[in-house]
């Protein structure tokens, strides 16, 4: 392949298609402030933005985590009431999955991603914009439902038949359905659009195999999304269907059987706790080398673990059901399976210690992250490999070693990763480092806080206390260690909230500083992400970086001398590019996206309460796509508008979308 | 619903990837488009599959006689299925058969003016378009009829499971045929006046994917459901 | 180069003759299924046969009419054609299972 193509830009002077702004079909022009926020098609802003929404969703996942640790506190405990118990922990569960650990994926899938094969933006930019509106008001949708009748009561996976009309006649589940179909709408155009957006835009010179781990791991995950997706989407759809209008997909009266929900829950679960934690793998994969100053210890493992990962993990979903009565050889094979996942999880594992190892490592804040997520999500794999064993298993599910199991992978291993990875890409993204020490205080303060609340739960496991029952009796010995888990709780709530508290307190520091920058380069980091200022200027690269190897931007500030000793030949700041946007072409933001997913939920609410409403809703829809297709292409007046400009970025919204071309 | 997002990008890119040695070599419209035409075909696959198992759980309580399944439909059919363990003697094969045939012509029909587009031979290309919109919009009718016909003889959505499974896939078909359609009726306006230039052919071959995908769907189907017992 | 591969695609494609021979190619495979379910037979005599039409049809239409043949030599390497083998198969053997596990309960 060769390396260095001239990138092809329209020769200045070639006559553009004119576009015709029509009445209000023009682009929007805020540069600043809350309406440029709403009509932003920049992906960097859209990746801030899906983590300010997961944080906002993650208060009230976390508020439900905490009603449900004080009700525990105690036995006998009559803080909640049976049903508001049942609402609290599947709302805790469905929110905590689909509205805060997905979306801090897509978060940084959508920040990080596009710098890190140095591309202008994403291929779609304005189905970008449209996913995340479309997810977020999904989610605000699904926790409507809170005033609008009490939420989901029937477990975040919600089995049938348990989720008939018959066993839960409120608009819980309902509202379930509509606000997960609705935000997974956005996480199929996104995953559509991220896929296309590596695979097809990478920089000059970056083949598949020079890719930083992160962007890996962010095709494998949207992979993983792409086809999981249309699963759960069948099986809500059915749910919908049987809840709303009558069809028998679940009755057991008519001879359905409920198994089918399981099967399609677990089809695309467990491919979907694969696609949660994989994002927190590249982040780790990205930090431990920079702050041990090796570069990462088997990259070709790395990459083909993750995609090991992807596929084996489509195979592995029956380990959910052992239980529920299949047959003998089913759940050998399945047994087999999910203890053959655990290997290519295992290299990883051992990758990033082999990469520890003799480093010299730098223990800052993202680094204790990324150690924290090793260690307990090693912990949490241990557990998951007992629950392969399928005899074990039936020992363990349903009970509170489940519970342990699975915050131990997420919380302790995605959650962690996540935090370490905002520490360590926030001066990318605002400006301004975290306090370190402030930092620090934080990572322990969660350690001990979420082993104080998840270590327990291993032994009230296996002391067969079971999930979801809202209280026990005093003589059952479950006192002490949910009290402890509860007090954990409270400690690790407050370790998550220090989060907030850091940043505003290094943001009013670094202010009262007057407001240095910290520099394109700050960590004296691998990847090409960090050749450009920080925070990351709208045009993210000056000119297309061209790559010649795997952690380019290390090999360009450190080169073996004529001794063989790798020595720093340039700084970072030397080498960086300069951030000056000038004859860059940007994609023009646009009003459609958010107007199109604010109708889908009214359809989404129309179908629960009340069917007339659905044409309001698909009115705005369908004026939507009209809008977006007789957008004129193009705002020619936009700053920093030149005609030579190269290819990326502008596709999807670029200028050849003529307005009367788009009318579906 | 989630179809809407997908077809209104159709910026023929040929330029744009060029300048990326990195590229795959297609289209960031095309290759976008196959991502989600992957995920379509686990939509169907999921819907399939529901399709069998629900039918055949269906058939199961017939047979065994289970008196609260709700039979809609008249005794003759309950016992038929109830004799034959099948519910495909309820299906009319030949009338099928012609639709199926009306479904793969109008694939023909779509490659053909794809064709005709990229050869820049607009007659041609109008006539095929129209062609295969209207053996689209006549295979939803023949639906439409079909429809109609099982509902007179009993079978209700919300009657049994053999009435939801099978309305649901053939329905959710139907519903991509007919947001095909409404593409296709988008590309003829623009044909007519005169915006469908051969510089246009990859968005042709896009909504041609989609008409195509929704006729393999369709060999799926017609087997699978009516076919086989 | 990827310019050049695109350039290629179209003369790559099928022929309007081509893809009339496909058409009758279906149109008879579809004559044979119907027929073969009229003829009284049963179990896997009757099952196999259509079912393997039914996926020459599948591979006819996406491999001839969705250019699948001619775009999947497009891209770069082999590495791809296998991806894409390997999720059809994936998502057919998904299907598969789980259909398994009821109908024989194994």
């Amino acid at each position: 392949m060769a390396i260095i193509d001239k990138p092809l830009a329209l020769p200045a002077g070639e006559p553009r298609r004119a576009a015709r702004p029509l009445g209000v079909f023009t682009r929007p022009k805020e540069q600043s402030g809350i309406s440029a926020w709403l009509t932003t098609v920049d992906h960097k802003k859209i990746g801030i933005m899906y983590g300010s929404a997961a944080l906002f969703f993650l208060l009230i996942g976390g508020v439900a985590a905490l009603a449900i640790r004080v009700q525990l506190a105690t036995p006998n405990n009559t803080f909640l009431s049976g049903d508001a118990y049942n609402r609290m922990y599947t709302m805790h569960g469905t929110v905590m999955v689909f509205l805060v650990v997905m979306p801090i994926g897509a978060a940084f899938a959508n920040f990080l991603m596009p710098l890190q094969v140095g591309a202008r933006d994403v291929a779609f930019p304005r189905i970008n914009a449209f996913s995340f509106w479309v997810f977020f008001f999904g989610g605000l949708m699904l926790n409507t439902s809170w005033f609008l009748g009490g939420g989901a009561d029937g477990g975040w996976f919600n089995y049938a038949p348990n989720n008939g009309v018959a066993f839960s006649p409120s608009h819980g589940i309902d509202f379930w359905n509509a606000g997960l179909l609705i935000a997974g709408i956005g996480s199929l155009t996104g995953s559509i659009n991220l896929i296309t957006t590596v695979l097809n835009m990478r920089a000059p010179g970056m083949t598949l195999m020079k890719m930083p781990v992160f962007t890996w791991m962010t095709l494998v995950t949207q992979f993983l999304l792409l086809f999981a997706i249309p699963v759960i989407t069948v099986a809500q759809l059915l749910l919908t269907f049987d809840r709303r209008f009558g069809a028998n997909f679940f009755n057991v009266q008519q001879g359905a059987d409920p198994l089918l929900w399981q099967h399609l829950f677990w089809v695309f679960g467990h491919p979907e706790v694969y696609l949660m934690i994989l994002p927190a793998f590249g982040i780790v994969s990205e930090i431990i080398p920079t702050f041990a100053r090796k570069p990462i210890f088997g990259y070709p493992f790395m990459v083909f673990s993750g995609i090991a990962i992807g596929f084996m993990g489509w195979g592995v979903w029956a380990h959910h059901m052992f239980v529920s009565g299949l047959g003998p050889l089913s759940v050998t094979a399945f047994s087999v399976a999910t203890m053959f996942i655990a290997v290519p999880t295992g290299v990883k594992i051992l990758n990033w210690m082999a990469t520890l190892w003799g480093g010299k490592l730098i223990l800052n804040t993202p680094m204790l992250f990324s150690i924290g997520l090793i260690t307990q999500f090693t912990v949490g794999g241990l557990s998951g490999v007992s629950h392969a064993i399928a005899p074990s298993d039936t020992q363990q599910t349903d009970t509170y070693y489940i519970v342990a199991h699975f915050h131990y992978v997420l919380f302790g291993g995605a959650f962690f990763g996540f935090v370490g990875g905002v520490y360590h890409w926030f001066p990318k993204a605002f400006g301004y480092k975290l306090n370190d020490t402030f930092g620090k205080v934080q990572f322990w303060m969660m350690v001990v806080g979420f082993n104080l609340t998840f270590g327990p739960m291993h032994i009230l496991g296996l002391q067969g206390m079971p999930r979801r029952m809202q209280t026990y009796d005093d003589a059952m010995g479950f006192n002490f260690w949910n009290l402890v888990a509860t007090i954990g709780a409270f400690i690790l709530g407050v370790g998550v909230m220090l989060l907030l508290a850091n940043v505003a307190y290094s943001y009013s520091k670094w202010k009262s500083a007057g407001r240095p920058n910290p520099g394109p380069d700050p960590w004296d980091a691998r990847t090409i992400e960090w050749s450009i200022p920080s925070p990351a200027p709208s045009h993210n690269f000056d000119t297309d970086p061209v790559v010649t190897s795997l952690d380019d931007f290390w090999h360009r500030k450190y080169q073996e001398d004529e001794n063989g000793v790798v020595r720093r030949v340039h700084t970072g700041e030397e080498i960086a590019q300069p951030g000056n946007g000038e004859g860059v072409h940007l994609p023009a933001p646009s009003y459609w996206p958010i107007v199109l997913a604010f109708g889908i939920p009214i359809i989404g609410y129309g179908i629960i309460f009340n069917l007339w409403l659905c044409i309001p809703g698909a009115l705005v829809v369908i004026g939507a796509l009209f809008g977006w297709a007789l957008e004129p292409a193009d705002d020619l007046d936009a700053p920093g508008h030149d005609h030579g400009h190269d290819g990326p970025g502008h596709d999807g919204s670029g200028d050849h979308a003529e307005p009367e071309l788009e009318t579906v | 619903m989630t179809d809407v997002a997908i077809p209104v990008e159709h910026a023929p890119a040929e330029h744009h990837e060029a300048g990326h040695a990195s590229s795959l070599g297609l289209s960031n419209t095309k290759l976008a488009f196959w991502l989600f035409l992957g995920s379509e075909c686990l939509l169907f696959g999921a819907l399939i599959s529901t399709y069998l198992l629900s039918v055949g759980n269906f058939v199961g309580q017939v047979v065994a006689g289970n008196p609260r399944v709700v039979s809609t439909m008249p005794a003759e059919i309950m016992n038929e299925i109830a004799e034959k363990g099948t519910v495909n003697g309820f299906f009319d094969i030949p009338f099928t058969s012609a639709s199926s045939f009306i479904l793969l012509m109008s694939s023909l029909t779509m490659v053909l003016a794809h064709k005709a587009v990229t050869e820049s031979n607009y007659r041609a290309s109008k006539i095929w378009l129209s062609a295969t919109a209207l053996l689209g919009a006549t295979f939803i009718s023949g639906q439409v009829y079909e429809f109609t016909v099982f509902y007179r003889e009993g079978l209700y959505y919300d009657g049994n499971l053999f009435g939801s499974a099978f309305y649901t896939l053939t329905g959710f078909h139907g519903a991509h045929v007919t947001i095909g359609i409404l593409m296709l009726v988008a590309l003829l306006i623009m044909a007519f006046k005169g915006k469908l230039q051969a510089d246009r052919a990859e968005t042709v071959e896009i909504i041609g994917l989609y008409w195509h995908f929704v006729d393999v769907v369709w060999v799926l189907i017609f087997t699978v459901v009516y076919l086989i017992p | 180069m990827a310019h050049t591969a695109h350039d290629n695609e179209h003369g790559a494609h099928p022929t309007e003759k081509q893809y009339w021979m496909v058409f009758v190619i279906l149109v008879l495979f579809t004559a044979v299924e119907v027929a073969w379910s009229f003829m009284g037979f049963e179990g896997a005599v009757l099952v196999v046969p259509l079912l393997v039409m039914m996926t020459i049809k599948f591979f006819l239409v996406a491999g001839a009419f969705m250019h699948l043949y001619f775009d999947l030599k497009l891209l770069n390497g082999r590495l791809f054609t296998w991806a894409f083998a390997g999720a059809i198969v994936l998502a057919g053997a998904v299907y598969a299972a789980v259909i398994a596990s009821f109908r024989f309960n194994i």
